[in-house]
């Protein structure tokens, strides 16, 4: 008898359990939906909607950096590649500046290491590529000097530094590029 | 002996081996299962990890002490900002190093935060796995809040990176406050919601009672931690027997479920709880926020962070257990070895222990109940 009293009991107490369950689904009904409809039915676009902090692609300014190459040191996995050498007039000049974002993992440590500004987090983050090698991004079209100190520079708008340079991506191996698959060679010093 | 091929005790029992995994989508990461098994019951059920090893403690060595912060975050994606913490600790105890005061507060701001973030999701997975969906969707929609929450104090959803070595990386204002309050005043009644929705739900409640089950004496030797320790009936949390930061000045409970239906250690008491457990951090999350101090958010460290040589083990409260992390300095700028202890890895390896008997469906409850996780496992 115990054992089909206990039987019945568990058949009760599920019916009414599952009315709970259903009266909190139920009131849901009536409730404002916080569904956003990314990508195409957001209020405003999501990037604008990203709190200020948000740390999205980096975008350097090469007009701001002085070429003192402590990001390049900051970045555990050294994904930052800054080149200074003296051009023929014995100038000190920015000969690259170069971020792999496929490999950047968005730490932020290099953007803290920064004194001068140059770098910052976009909160720009759609960067689908139909090859990945085209997230490896220069900043720079032709060398150009390191800023001096005191120099003012009126700021860009976030984000558009890193829009118009995924736009137009930048071939790495400067037109002789390997069989694909193969990474652009990012070591220290050396040249491309 | 081959623990992934067939024993004479197996071949005599007519038992075969089936592997579960190694992309089973129950299984919480990349994990793989060997069932000894001839039918629904199992004779044994072998974890085999190593997937995800992706060498972070070796790492550690290549890396200067401050920059390895942004690895810790991936240890355990799930509970990154507890890792931050035992990073952060352990190196300021090699320097001698002071934490300001607000920083602690924030420190447990963000690790609460996580913690109720981290069991949304454990909650949520233990729901689904035994076919539960909604109850994920709901938690899942609050853990989206503190993942904008989360968003708009660090930079990043998942991968905190938040803590420094001797404080954290940015300040809190009032509007981040507000919505945080705005948050807790959101969370709490959906905390009871969530009991209604699906915690006492009878099919649930039938499906975890007694499965599982993991006795007071099995889960200290095997070295169970946090909610699977409690569950088990053990009040121990690092956070009050062993205190650090600054939790000894909140009250909070230890919740272990005594007294709730099922039996002392089953996967039921587990999911109990958990869900006391939000709310504890919500009490604390609400003390913190009261004595909120002012302040310095960061020590001066310098630059080229060299600790004297030592050793040291320091061990936070994690979302699951303790965490703790052992560190090696020999004097230079960067560790000379840093060893984890994580708390998926010993929760995973009781599943030997105590699959005989089990059936292969409850396999799933149990590894979801005891919140194991790959990626921490292997490292
Ligand atoms: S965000 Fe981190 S990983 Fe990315 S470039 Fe900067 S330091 Fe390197
Ligand atoms: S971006 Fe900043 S840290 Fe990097 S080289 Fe320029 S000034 Fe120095």
């Amino acid at each position: 008898m115990g054992a089909l009293r206990d039987y019945f009991a568990a058949i009760g107490r599920t019916i009414v359990t599952l009315g709970d369950g259903l009266a909190v689904t139920f009131s849901y009904l009536l409730r404002k939906p916080c569904t956003i409809q990314y990508p195409d039915r957001t209020p405003e676009p999501v990037v604008s909607m990203l709190p200020e902090r948000s740390r999205g692609f980096l975008e350097a300014d090469v007009e701001v950096c002085t070429g003192c190459k402590l990001c390049e040191s900051a970045c555990p996995i050294d994904c930052i590649h800054v080149e200074i050498a003296k051009d023929e007039s014995g100038q000190r000049m920015i000969q690259r500046f170069e971020i792999d974002l496929s490999k950047c993992m968005f730490c932020g440590l290099c953007v803290e290491a920064c004194p001068a500004g140059g770098l910052r987090h976009s909160h720009e983050f759609e960067g689908g590529m139909g090859d990945v090698r085209h997230l490896y991004v220069s900043f720079l079209d032709e060398p150009v000097p390191p800023a001096k100190k005191g120099k003012t520079v009126e700021p860009k708008p976030l984000g558009s530094i890193i829009r118009a340079r995924l736009a137009r991506p930048f071939d790495p191996y400067r037109g002789d590029r390997p069989a694909s698959g193969a990474r652009a060679p990012l070591s220290r010093g050396g040249e491309p | 002996m081959s623990e992934t091929s067939p024993t004479s005790a197996d071949r005599a029992r007519d038992a075969i081996l089936l592997n579960m995994g190694p992309q089973h989508p129950s299984t919480h990461g990349v994990l793989r299962f060997v069932l000894h098994t001839d039918g629904e019951i199992m004779h044994r059920a072998v974890p085999e990890v190593g997937y995800l090893h992706r060498g972070l403690e070796k790492l550690a060595e290549q890396q200067t002490w401050a920059a390895y912060m942004p690895f810790t975050d991936r240890i355990n994606y799930m509970e990154s900002m507890f890792c931050n913490q035992a990073w952060a600790m352990a190196v300021e105890r090699l320097a001698g190093i002071e934490v300001p005061e607000r920083a602690e507060f924030l420190r447990v701001i963000a690790c609460e935060l996580n913690r109720i973030a981290n069991h949304h999701i454990t909650l949520g997975c233990m729901s689904m796995d035994v076919g539960a969906f909604t109850p994920f969707t709901y938690l899942l929609r609050e853990r989206e809040t503190i993942n904008d929450l989360m968003e708009a104090l660090c930079g990043n959803r998942l991968t905190y990176n938040y803590m420094r070595i001797g404080g954290v990386a940015h300040d809190v204002d009032r509007a981040w406050i507000a919505a945080l309050e705005k948050f807790l005043d959101h969370f709490e009644p959906i905390c009871d919601e969530l009991d209604s929705l699906i915690s006492y739900n009878e099919i649930l409640v039938k499906r975890f009672i007694e499965v599982g089950v993991i006795c007071q004496a099995d889960a200290v030797a095997w070295g169970l931690v946090g909610p699977n320790l409690r569950a088990s009936g053990v009040s121990w949390d690092l956070r009050r027997d062993q205190p650090y930061s600054v939790y000894p000045r909140f009250d909070f409970d230890v919740p272990t479920a005594a007294g709730a239906r099922g039996i002392e250690g089953d996967c039921f008491r587990r999911w109990l709880v958990r869900a006391e457990e939000m709310r504890q951090s919500c009490r604390i999350l609400r003390q913190a926020i009261a004595a909120l101090p002012e302040g310095e958010i960061r020590a001066k460290v310098p630059r080229k962070l060299k600790p004297p040589a030592g050793e040291v083990y320091a061990c936070v409260e994690g979302a699951r257990g303790e965490l703790g992390v052992y560190a090696v300095s020999d004097g230079s700028d960067r560790p000379y070895r840093a060893k984890w202890r994580s708390s998926s890895f010993s929760a995973l390896s009781i599943i030997e222990h105590i699959s005989p008997g089990l059936m292969i469906a409850d396999l799933v409850a149990v590894v979801a109940s005891l919140d194991t996780i790959a990626p921490e496992m292997d490292r």
